[in-house]
């Protein structure tokens, strides 16, 4: 080193410091950010996972006790779990599937140039992102029997009123309704944004060789909003399977477990009869559920 | 699809449309009619199964939900909480959003990915881990408990909002920045935040309706001494004797920041749903 001329060992160490700094920079900026979700989400991850591996009734104060798959073995013989995943199936394939058609339906109808035609699509979207508790309160106010306005329109039009909470079926459509009505406007908004950007030349073509709108929209539009159709599917799936904020208010899970959905199961196992290490093992499979969607969508849709 | 401009249809054609908007508006915003007018009802009008019965328009449920009960209180608790997450995750938003955009790091893929896909995790299971660990730490039912909830849902999601506002500043500028002699937080504070604003802004607002409108770990992390605004909107429904009128007043009040978010933002908020947002 002594050999080496002052000044060219002077910028090597600063070349190197430099490299050093280079290398830690963008390490330095994360690190806030990954710090506060490696508290606040891994851990609480990594532990629930712990967690599930044990027997703890937080209630009956006494330790936690390492029992292996016992909770995962509980699960899978309960009833009220599969019945739970049954609802949570049906409730999001119901739900995801007509918002999709009202969405894209609506879109197509909305893709023309009219008087106040973003102020249409802006009050549309109003819904989406009302708090879900309002929505969930404001239809279990509509619902009721004796002062409902949906009863009242059920009685005008000549049937008797509907008690469509206090019924296991009936409840569970009702949610069902209740989350068509709040995210189809989010299926509509996702796929306008694509319809409005398309291509006007394969349309002309059409037209001038005759084709009919089904199978304009068949050979033209379907195609080119398959990719769009995708993402807003997922996303909703993946949201669908967050609900529980507008449940929880409207039926609570009943009557009986008729609208227990998952989150509510978890909910109630670990809240109700704090039974965390059960409850803790039905979140790793709703956890499970919910990654192998989610890759689906990192893979169609995000890049670096 | 090719005559796309209404204004220049037949006048049959174009009834038959502005009527079916009409009726596709009035069908959607009926719940939300249903609750603002409810809100204006004296109490023996509530309970009339007719929504479009006439009423004397009464302010007596707001002021009961503002002067009566702790309202007050819960607005005061759902700003501050709302304020201070969006505050705190667009801040280390930036930061991260910044350093994915910027540099080349082992790593970088698995780490924007990690952070995108734990957005997806629902937060009910999130919920009971959370609820002991905040337990031992003995921090239930504060203010931080529910900021710092509120962040690990809101954080990962301000991250990839704010990353297509990173990536648009031309090189350019952070070259001609770092020849200057600046550092790199030199020019992330100088060059990048001045020219990323708009999009702080809309996360940060964002962020904002996000938390007030969480329920989920409102009810599980505190509920007692700190009570947010859905929590009180629905504490008006009880087992016995639901009070509509106050429920809805209050849930009024509760969509006000809602509604200006999505009437003034539409521009912005399909960015914000494709990745992932609206809960």
């Amino acid at each position: 080193m002594s050999k080496l001329p002052k000044k060219t060992r002077e910028t090597s160490l600063k070349k190197k410091s430099l490299w050093f700094k280079n290398k830690i920079t963008p390490y330095g900026f994360l690190s806030p950010a990954l710090l506060i979700l490696a508290g606040v989400l891994l851990f609480p991850l990594i532990y629930s996972f712990f967690l599930s591996f044990h027997e703890w009734n937080m209630a009956s104060g006494e330790a936690m006790k390492f029992s292996f798959l016992d909770n995962y073995i509980k699960l899978f013989k309960s009833e009220s779990f599969w019945h739970s995943i049954k609802l949570q199936l049906i409730f999001v394939g119901a739900s995801v599937s007509i918002e999709l058609i009202i969405g894209l339906a609506v879109a197509i109808f909305l893709n023309k140039d009219f008087f106040a035609d973003k102020l249409v699509r802006a009050l549309l979207l109003l819904p989406a992102f009302i708090l879900p508790v309002v929505s969930g309160l404001a239809f279990r106010f509509m619902y009721n029997p004796q002062y409902g306005a949906i009863n009242w329109f059920i009685k005008k039009l000549g049937f008797a009123p509907i008690p469509f909470l206090s019924h296991p079926k009936l409840a569970f459509l009702a949610i069902v309704i209740q989350d068509i009505w709040r995210m189809w406007p989010f299926m509509f908004m996702i796929l306008y944004a694509s319809i409005s950007t398309f291509p006007k030349a394969p349309y002309e073509a059409a037209k001038i060789s005759g084709a009919n709108r089904w199978q304009i929209f068949r050979y033209i539009t379907l195609p080119l909003l398959k990719p769009s159709i995708v993402i807003a599917v997922i996303l909703r799936v993946l949201n669908a399977l967050k609900a529980f904020s507008e449940i929880y208010v409207m039926t609570n899970g009943g009557p009986g477990n008729a609208t227990t959905i998952l989150s509510l199961f978890i909910y109630k196992n670990a809240f109700d009869f704090y039974d965390m290490g059960f409850s803790a093992g039905v979140s790793y499979i709703l956890v499970i559920i919910a990654l192998i969607f989610s890759v689906f969508l990192v893979k169609k849709q995000f890049d670096f | 699809m090719l005559n796309r401009d209404v204004s220049k249809w037949t006048t049959p054609k174009k009834i038959m449309f502005y009527t079916a908007v009409i009726i596709l508006l009035l069908v959607e915003l009926f719940p939300i009619f249903v609750v603002i007018s409810t809100s204006f009802k004296p109490a023996k009008a509530v309970f009339d199964s007719n929504p479009f019965a006439f009423f004397n328009p009464t302010l007596k449920n707001y002021k009961e939900v503002l002067f009566e009960r702790d309202f007050i209180n819960n607005l005061i608790n759902s700003v501050f909480i709302a304020l201070m997450t969006s505050i705190i995750s667009v801040s280390l938003g930036s930061l991260a959003a910044y350093s994915l955009s910027r540099f080349d790091f082992k790593g970088k893929k698995s780490i924007g990915l990690g952070i995108l896909i734990s957005r997806m995790i629902p937060p009910i299971t999130l919920s009971v881990p959370l609820f002991i660990l905040m337990r031992k730490i003995g921090i239930l039912d504060t203010h931080l408990v529910l900021i710092l909830s509120h962040i690990s849902f809101i954080l990962p999601f301000i991250i990839w909002m704010i990353l297509p506002f990173f990536k648009g500043v031309s090189k350019a500028y952070e070259e001609a920045a770092l020849i200057d002699g600046c550092s790199r937080m030199q020019s992330f504070i100088r060059v990048f935040i001045p020219l990323v604003a708009p999009g702080l802004v809309v996360s940060g607002i964002f962020s904002f309706v996000y938390s007030w409108n969480d329920f989920l770990y409102a009810l599980v992390l505190a509920g007692s001494k700190v009570q947010t605004v859905p929590i009180a909107v629905s504490g008006f429904i009880g087992q016995f004797g639901p009070k509509w009128g106050a429920m809805t007043a209050s849930g009024t009040l509760a969509l006000i920041p809602t509604f200006i978010f999505a009437l003034v933002l539409q521009k912005y908020i399909i960015s914000g749903l494709s990745v992932g947002g609206i809960d």
